[in-house]
């Protein structure tokens, strides 16, 4: 287990080298042994259904290898990403004991595999996460709810969270806070690939445009149908508004200063971002804001490096997400962190 | 960018039957067969009766529309699935243009209908 004081932690989800893994140049033995070998650690976050062939189920020799295989290359099991796959018939989604007995399969996954977190979705549901919490107590497994955008700290079902988390006032449920939800701007990298697709270059304005007008606090998601309309409205294909419209579901506008509210109750960070400025800053995301939020305060845990570029491209995560922890570094040595030249 | 990689490199084979198209899942990570529907197979711009199409996934073959009610068999990431179609010959070592689409609906997205189509020009294999 870490130490309760050791500050902001550096790591990487292996949803960075998603392109790696698909085309089957690195396998996942090799992922963690490069990662290792670009000190990218010491945290690790997989994607259970992603990294693991026939998850949920775990097979003894596949726990041991892994276990065996972090420790080798001394990291970490961070967290491991859970799914609400509520929707496998997609005709009638999965009742709530459905949903429970989905994700403790998974939950028993987590803890055998040594993970100390579950990230969870939205979509599993204030009940079933109430129903969840024994077990995860149990297998001393925190239940961590990714905060992604639009979502926000108080966003109506966030605050469903909030209020179990009150009535419940147990260390196993907690919060991930994912960084699309507090950036500036849409990030550069998605409108360079909306102008490869050959998209209209007023509908990549309109959407820019939306995606900076005032949000409603109380619909964050309010924005997507809004832009869908406008732009049919205006005459564009809808396979192209098809495209475009995933930026309001990528990037929300939150202060970084809001993740204080909660800051107690995070157990792990998604460090998302997707592409640089030549100074070595990401270009959407202003970590230089948000990282000294949380060493200020307190946070002790993971931040793991999420490049979701494979969305966009073919390129490897190996060098992004190398860039992305000297900004990090570099930002958390100003800020006195004290794991910032170790980690 | 997975969308492109639908249909795999050197994906094209020329059977005794007509030919199979190799084809990954165009996803982050294995989806439960019933959200995966299998759209149009072109081949040099001729559209492929969809019931002269089977797809073979997990060892097993079946009809695309039988995947619907897979709620709980997964397509692993990793994994190939070959489409056979039922065809005239092709000729070995010849080229051919390739086209398949599909749909995904991640079954933890509601409301999302991802559409992916993939076009190669492919030298049918033996």
């Amino acid at each position: 287990m870490m130490a309760s004081n050791s500050g902001l932690q550096l790591g990487v989800t292996l949803f960075s080298f998603t392109n790696e893994f698909h085309s089957r140049q690195y396998t996942l033995e090799q992922l963690i042994a490069k990662v290792a070998e670009l000190n990218l650690g010491p945290g690790i976050e997989i994607v259970g259904f992603s990294s693991v062939r026939g998850f949920p189920v775990v097979t003894d020799e596949f726990a041991a290898n892994f276990k065996e295989l972090l420790a080798k290359h001394n990291l970490k099991p961070a967290c491991l990403g859970l799914n609400a796959d509520m929707y496998k018939n997609p005709n009638k989604p999965m009742t709530p004991d459905e949903s429970l007995a989905y994700h403790e399969a998974q939950l028993d996954a987590t803890a055998k595999l040594g993970f100390p977190v579950g990230r969870y979705q939205f979509l599993a549901g204030t009940d079933v996460i109430h129903r969840l919490l024994p077990k995860a107590e149990r297998l001393n497994v925190k239940l961590g709810l990714e905060i992604h955008a639009p979502e926000h700290v108080n966003s109506p079902i966030v605050m469903q969270y909030r209020e179990l988390y009150a009535k419940e006032n147990s260390p196993y449920l907690g919060f991930i806070p994912d960084f699309g939800s507090t950036a500036r701007r849409v990030s550069p990298a998605f409108i360079s690939y909306f102008r490869q697709l050959g998209l209209p270059e007023a509908l990549i304005t309109l959407a820019e445009e939306m995606w900076l007008s005032k949000d409603d606090p109380n619909n964050p998601t309010a924005k997507i149908p809004e832009f869908q309309a406008r732009a049919k409205a205006a005459g564009f294909r809808p396979v192209d508004i098809a495209e475009c419209f995933i930026v309001f579901g990528l990037f929300s506008r939150q202060q970084p200063a809001a993740w204080r509210e909660i800051m107690s109750q995070i157990v792990h960070i998604h460090g998302k971002f997707y592409h640089f400025n030549e100074d070595g800053s990401e270009s959407a995301i202003p970590y230089e804001e948000i990282l000294p939020v949380f060493v200020e305060g307190g946070y002790n845990g993971y931040m793991v490096s999420e490049w979701e570029g494979h969305f966009l491209c073919d390129d490897g995560g190996f060098a992004k997400v190398q860039k992305h922890q000297e900004l990090c570094r570099r930002i958390l040595a100003g800020c006195g962190a004290q794991n910032a030249v170790t980690s | 960018m997975l969308q492109t990689k639908l249909i795999a490199e050197n994906g094209l084979r020329a059977t005794s039957t007509g030919f199979d198209v190799e084809v990954r899942l165009p996803w982050y990570r294995g989806l439960p067969l019933s959200t995966v529907e299998i759209g149009d197979v072109v081949l040099n711009g001729e559209a492929i009766n969809p019931a002269s199409v089977s797809i073979e996934v997990n060892g097993k073959t079946r009809l695309p529309g039988d995947l619907a009610t897979l709620y709980d068999e997964r397509w692993y990431v990793l994994d190939s699935a070959m489409l056979h179609v039922s065809h005239s010959e092709l000729k070995r070592g010849e080229q051919y243009d390739v086209a398949v689409s599909v749909n995904l609906r991640p079954p933890y997205i509601p409301g999302l209908t991802w559409a992916v189509k993939d076009a190669k020009r492919l030298t049918a294999n033996s």
